[in-house]
């Protein structure tokens, strides 16, 4: 098969991989903002000091982190109207279950961020008269979030290539689309290896995004403090 | 209150750290505008002790008042009532304290650094404390480094920040924590000079130190620990160059001044 037609090919469905791409990328920002600000909350809970706080917060923590996407998206999705009387569609269903995946490692993730600070940054904030909801605003969580900066990435590139998954619920994402013109063209070999390409081509250029902007963050040495303090 | 009536009463602390005991029933009283040095060997309790007067480290028995706060082993009250987090954060503010490892906010400027808690806890505007906290830095020498990030500073510049960062919330009382021990000798002087000059102004003080010297030339009384109790306490030039103690003539013997 010459490279013209199969590039025909491309042209023809691009339609159809684009809304795929779009599908793809929405599912993966929108779970991941849904996980940030719930990884949080249950971050949180697991650093109360009441038990009746802390231990459901930790047991959402591990059940998310020890159950396989696959499961999780196929229990939202089938389970969960029978359990909570509430369906979703198979976008949503994919929102929560992949949500669910990364606040689970978000959450543990802060946490080892929020612990790796200093008792004395905490020591500083309370001898000024902070609160302890103020001082973790506004002194310990924004050191975290940068010292764990790298992580989050990592859990966004795995989120991202988590998607890959939902087009077993039909949600048309790009793996759904290409299988799609799969069964059109009857070529899986071209279009999969190109669909591959195309998940490749998307990581990497978030992961180098973030990375630059990261490094661009205005620190001023701030992992030199770091190391000053330990010696 | 009588005006000579102590700022802080300490009576009969202990603390234990584990099966440690670190402070052995203390009881001191520091009164209004009194610059108190306690000098003593490493583990002698020292910096436990200042660090209960701000409720930072938790007490096992006995009692520290400060006006009308008062804190026991069951937490902070006053008036009989316990306080809440955010009253005991109203009591911290009124309570500076400089540590010796400065603890300054590394993702934070030097003016991010100081204007944090006049704005946010205080509710001043953002321009009322910038022109306070300039004026506090002309006056430490460090105007020029208002923009720097802390990691980009000297210990003796990023300790005369701290120092800053608790003079703008204008405390009743200071607490020093050993504010030289983590500092080369030759950025000590720095640090000492605007501690006489600007942080023991008009203030009652306690400044935990290995500075015989500076604890002699600045302060008014003068207490030695040695293993979780006081040995000895009095005026300066009595404790420090005249000690009825054994131990304290032993200590500052061997610091050698």
């Amino acid at each position: 098969m010459s490279f013209t037609r199969l590039w025909g090919i491309f042209w023809e469905y691009r339609d159809v991989l684009l809304a795929g791409i779009k599908v793809t990328i929405a599912l993966s920002i929108l779970s991941m903002l849904l996980a940030a600000v719930l990884g949080l909350v249950v971050c949180l809970g697991t650093l109360a000091k009441s038990r009746l706080v802390r231990a459901p917060a930790v047991l959402y923590m591990e059940f998310c982190r020890n159950t396989p996407i696959l499961v999780q998206l196929v229990w939202v999705h089938y389970a969960w109207p029978e359990i909570f009387g509430i369906k979703f569609d198979a976008f949503t269903s994919s929102l929560i279950a992949l949500a669910l995946q990364s606040s689970g490692y978000l959450a543990e993730e802060y946490r080892a961020g929020i612990e790796s600070i200093d008792k004395g940054q905490f020591e500083a904030a309370q001898s000024l008269g902070m609160t302890y909801p103020r001082l973790m605003r506004k002194i310990v969580i924004p050191q975290a979030f940068i010292r764990i900066l790298p992580g989050i990435l990592n859990q966004f590139v795995i989120c991202f290539k988590s998607t890959s998954i939902v087009s077993i619920i039909a949600v048309p994402d790009l793996m759904y689309q290409a299988g799609l013109i799969v069964s059109a063209t009857f070529l899986p070999m071209p279009v999969y290896t190109a669909v591959a390409l195309m998940y490749f081509l998307l990581v990497f250029a978030v992961s180098s995004a973030v990375r630059m902007l990261s490094r661009k963050l205005p620190m001023g040495g701030y992992f030199q403090t770091q190391q000053h303090a330990a010696v | 209150m009588q005006p000579s009536d102590p700022v802080i009463r300490i009576e009969k602390l202990r603390k234990r750290f584990g099966a440690l005991e670190v402070l052995r029933g203390i009881d001191l009283d520091v009164p209004p505008r009194a610059t108190m040095a306690i000098v003593g060997p490493s583990g002698s309790g020292k910096s436990t002790l200042v660090r209960c007067i701000n409720h930072l480290e938790r007490i096992n028995d006995g009692a520290i008042s400060v006006g009308d706060v008062k804190i026991t082993s069951a937490g902070v009250e006053s008036g009989g009532r316990k306080l809440s987090g955010r009253e005991v954060a109203n009591y911290r503010r009124g309570i500076g304290m400089v540590s010796q490892s400065f603890n300054l906010f590394p993702h934070l400027t030097v003016m991010g650094n100081i204007i944090e808690a006049p704005t946010g806890v205080l509710g001043w505007t953002r321009q009322d404390a910038i022109e306070r906290a300039t004026a506090l830095l002309r006056k430490v020498n460090l105007e020029d480094k208002a923009n720097a990030y802390p990691a980009t500073l000297s210990g003796g510049q990023q300790q005369r920040v701290a120092i800053v960062r608790s003079l703008i919330m204008d405390p009743k009382i200071m607490l020093f924590d050993e504010p030289t021990s983590a500092l080369d000798p030759e950025l000590t002087g720095e640090v000492l000079r605007v501690i006489r000059d600007l942080a023991l102004d008009g203030r009652t003080a306690i400044i935990v130190t290995h500075e015989l010297r500076f604890a002699r030339e600045v302060s008014s009384h003068v207490v030695f620990m040695e293993g979780g109790n006081i040995v000895e306490e009095g005026a300066p030039e009595q404790v420090l160059g005249d000690p009825r103690e054994v131990r304290t003539r032993t200590f500052i013997g061997r610091i050698g001044d």
